[in-house]
């Protein structure tokens, strides 16, 4: 029987993947995609213009093009939502196997700080965090890293409990295996596909975590391109100029949506309950 | 039986009569948005903004009151009388005058009131010593209705300042709450005060004419667009200063709403802190040769709702606007050659100049009000071109305010009245350097002609006086300065007619009556 191509056994997961690298090279290029126009620079004379030949999506206030500052914000965007989801994943992961592996006041420890966590809304908190550290794109992936990361490591902890106990992990113990060596060779391959799964679903969540930080005023300062922030600076004008809103909304839709649907592909991929 | 039907339409008719009532009550109710100053503070020794809220929520009223071209008009006072050294003033009051809790407004009640100023000032920071001197002995003949001031200093005109809305005069002995439950003269009493929401006003029983509002109802919004929207679908039937430049000239154009704007006395202003990288005269310069004022008053961000100068003191005002010379008018190539000549250069390629080795990144301090946001934002554009990097810090009003106290700020943008006593030489203290001098700005030749302005009583003198202290203002660019504001209020058909005044003091009065 001939083996049928990945790619094409795996269409949606192959199709949002040609999507979400299409949205990172555009990021990664967005100098040319905009033909080196300055997404921070503009001319007040030309401010609030509709969509045009010249603007296709149109200024803002400040007559910056918004099509430029857009495509720059993904920039700003998918950094930002992928160092908070590496932050969560490694740090979750690493203290959920820790509280498993070694159960006891390790364990204790762990839980209850990730219970104290779990205890207040996520964006409620990562809000207060914040605020107390000032407005920037650092502060707000630190406040969302510090709430976000208790998932992984609730994930991790039970993925762990259900093998620590298995007589092959009792076996490489008495083998005289150290412990850095069970904890990466027989405790972390146990979890990862799991938190993989939850990872790249994760993309999307916080991607819309950071845009609302922003948003409120908690994020990105002005006047970087970022699309929570350019929500918020078009809202004033969303009677007068719609457009200020439409195209920074509609970027943080799609975008969310190709991430969020890629990470449900993989899922379909990776978890064995599908097999 | 018969007692039962009587008892029945009793009842029938007193349920009826309060149906009626409540119909009457709801008519009688204006909805009112507004911006929150102070955090919603009435109390006149607050802040100088919580002393504006008393006055324009129409709760507080003052001795006198501005009429629309800054001369004064009796309000509490029937009139005055003034010694030749300028220094003892006798104040005849109204008779029959009552607070709004029914005590008699008394000579007595407002050399209290006046007392109370002088006595709690200090522990506020509305500075009543700016309008009449801690010093001045205050006495009251209750027989004649008359308060005599005696001063040590000769003021110009005393009562132009005792009509500023820190000096306004409340019932010091009952008002046990005066952060949110100050009791004053004005047509309507404060019954609840709710955070961040607003108050509920209604009719002052005791006010001296009928009040035309049986309820006033006003709520805080921070948002032009919100207080448009507000508006639109009939939440409330008045705003203030809708600031967005697309809602207010759409709403310009709807005739079922009326916009009533008024060229006033604000200037919009930027405080320069002499502490930071600004205390350079170059940086100082170049930020001011940088900016296009008159681009950025045009276009649409603030789409005409300021006028575009270079003085302190709005350009209508009588003080010599057209004699001054700007030599720091908007010139980029001229700013940045400031700097390079200074040796103020951009060595590591980052975008940014440096000052004795340090990026030059001014914090920039601003709120969202009357488009200050919009230009400290197009200052922003502009001073990114000759490499000066700026920090936008957008808070509130009382942090703003916090922060110039504390001078925690490189630029601090405010929309202040310059002539809020009908004169601008308290205005023009707060660059002298003896005095709270939010800026750290000090220049000798400024400090002896403010002082030289506190004692010259002709007008002559004194417009020359005011001249020459623009001047030096603008030469030493002690001050960026957006434009002069227009101030507007906005009403719908439920409302007969409201008007703007130039002094911005009085919001809530009697003139705005609900429509037939």
């Amino acid at each position: 029987m001939k083996k049928q191509n990945f790619f094409l056994k795996y269409k949606s997961f192959t199709f949002f993947s040609i999507l979400g690298i299409l949205i990172i090279l555009t990021a990664i290029f967005a100098p040319v995609v905009t033909k080196g126009v300055s997404p921070t620079e503009g001319n007040l004379l030309f401010g609030l213009q509709p969509p045009s030949a010249e603007h296709i999506f149109g200024t803002d206030k400040l007559g910056r093009d918004i099509f430029t500052r857009v495509i720059y914000g993904a920039r700003t965007s998918l950094s930002a939502t992928f160092t908070v989801v590496i932050i969560i994943f490694l740090v979750g992961t690493m203290l959920g196997i820790l509280a498993g592996y070694f159960g006891g006041w390790v364990d204790i420890v762990i839980m209850r700080i990730a219970d104290m966590m779990i205890a207040f809304p996520g964006l409620v908190l990562a809000i207060a965090v914040a605020g107390i550290l000032g407005a920037s794109v650092k502060n707000a992936i630190i406040a969302l890293s510090l709430v976000s990361w208790t998932k992984y490591a609730r994930l991790a902890r039970s993925l762990v409990l259900k093998i620590r106990n298995r007589d092959f992990v009792a076996a490489a113990i008495v083998t005289g295996s150290k412990t850095p060596y069970m904890l990466f060779r027989y405790m972390f391959p146990n979890t990862i596909t799991t938190l993989v799964i939850t990872a790249a679903t994760d993309i999307g969540t916080m991607m819309l975590e950071l845009s609302s930080l922003s948003f409120l005023g908690f994020g990105a300062k002005a006047p970087a391109p970022e699309w929570g922030l350019m929500l918020n600076e078009g809202r004033p004008y969303i009677q007068a100029a719609p457009w200020l809103m439409i195209y920074p909304g509609i970027a943080i839709f799609i975008v969310v949506v190709v991430f969020n649907m890629l990470g449900d592909s993989l899922r379909d991929i990776l978890d064995p309950r599908d097999e | 039986m018969k007692n039962t039907k009587i008892a029945v339409g009793l009842l029938t008719a007193a349920a009826m009569t309060a149906g009626m009532a409540s119909t009457a009550m709801a008519a009688g109710t204006l909805n009112f948005g507004c911006q929150n100053y102070a955090g919603g503070s009435v109390n006149p020794l607050f802040q100088e903004s919580s002393a504006w809220n008393a006055m324009r929520y129409g709760v507080t009223e003052g001795l006198f009151k501005f009429t629309d071209s800054m001369e004064i008009e009796p309000w509490i006072a029937e009139s005055y009388e003034v010694s030749e050294d300028h220094k003892t003033w006798t104040i005849k009051i109204k008779d029959g005058l009552k607070f709004s809790d029914g005590c008699d407004l008394t000579a007595s009640k407002v050399a209290e009131s006046l007392q109370w100023d002088m006595t709690e000032g200090p522990n506020g920071q509305s500075r009543p010593n700016k309008y009449l001197e801690y010093s001045a002995q205050i006495s009251a003949d209750d027989e004649t209705n008359t308060v005599t001031i005696v001063t040590e200093t000769a003021y110009v005109n005393l009562m132009k300042n005792l009509a500023h809305p820190t000096m306004a005069i409340v019932d010091v002995a009952d008002s046990t709450e005066p952060e949110h439950a100050i009791i004053g003269s004005g047509p309507y009493k404060i019954d609840n005060y709710t955070e961040e929401v607003g108050y509920d006003l209604s009719a002052n029983e005791n006010f001296r004419e009928p009040v035309p509002y049986d309820n006033v109802k006003l709520l805080y919004m921070g948002d032009a667009t919100a207080k448009a929207m507000a508006l639109r679908n009939g939440q409330v039937d008045l705003v203030e200063n809708i600031t967005n430049v697309g809602d207010i000239q759409s709403l310009m154009d709807d005739p079922d709403y009326t916009v009533d704007i008024a060229t006033g006395v604000r200037t919009g202003f930027s405080w320069v802190n002499f502490e930071g990288a600004l205390g350079n005269d170059a940086v100082r310069q170049a930020v001011m040769m940088a900016i296009d004022d008159e681009t950025i008053c045009t276009s649409p961000l603030i789409g005409g709702l300021y006028n575009a100068g270079c003085s302190v003191l709005p350009s209508n005002l009588e003080y010599g606007y057209d004699t001054l010379v700007d030599p720091y008018a908007f010139d980029l190539e001229g700013a940045n050659k400031i700097l390079d000549d200074a040796g103020i250069v951009d060595t590591d390629g980052d975008g940014i100049r440096e000052l004795d080795g340090q990026n030059i990144v001014l914090k920039y301090s601003f709120y969202d009000n009357r488009l200050l946001k919009e230009f400290s934002q197009a200052h922003h554009l502009y001073l990114d071109m000759i490499g000066i990097g700026i920090d936008e810090n957008e808070s509130d009003s009382e942090t703003c305010w916090s922060e110039l106290e504390n001078h925690d700020y490189d630029l601090s943008n405010n929309n202040w009245t310059t002539v809020g006593t009908g004169d601008p030489t308290a205005f023009l203290s707060n660059w002298y350097s003896k005095d709270a001098n939010y800026s750290s700005y000090s220049n000798e030749e400024y400090d002896a002609l403010y002082e030289e302005l506190q004692v010259e009583m002709d007008h002559e003198k004194r417009v020359e006086i005011i001249t020459r202290m623009q001047q030096i203002l603008i030469d030493d660019a002690a001050v960026l300065v957006d434009g002069y504001y227009k101030s507007s209020m906005i009403y719908s058909k439920n409302v007969a007619e409201a008007h703007i005044h130039t002094a911005d003091y009085y919001w809530l009065s009697t003139e705005i009556k609900p429509a037939e």
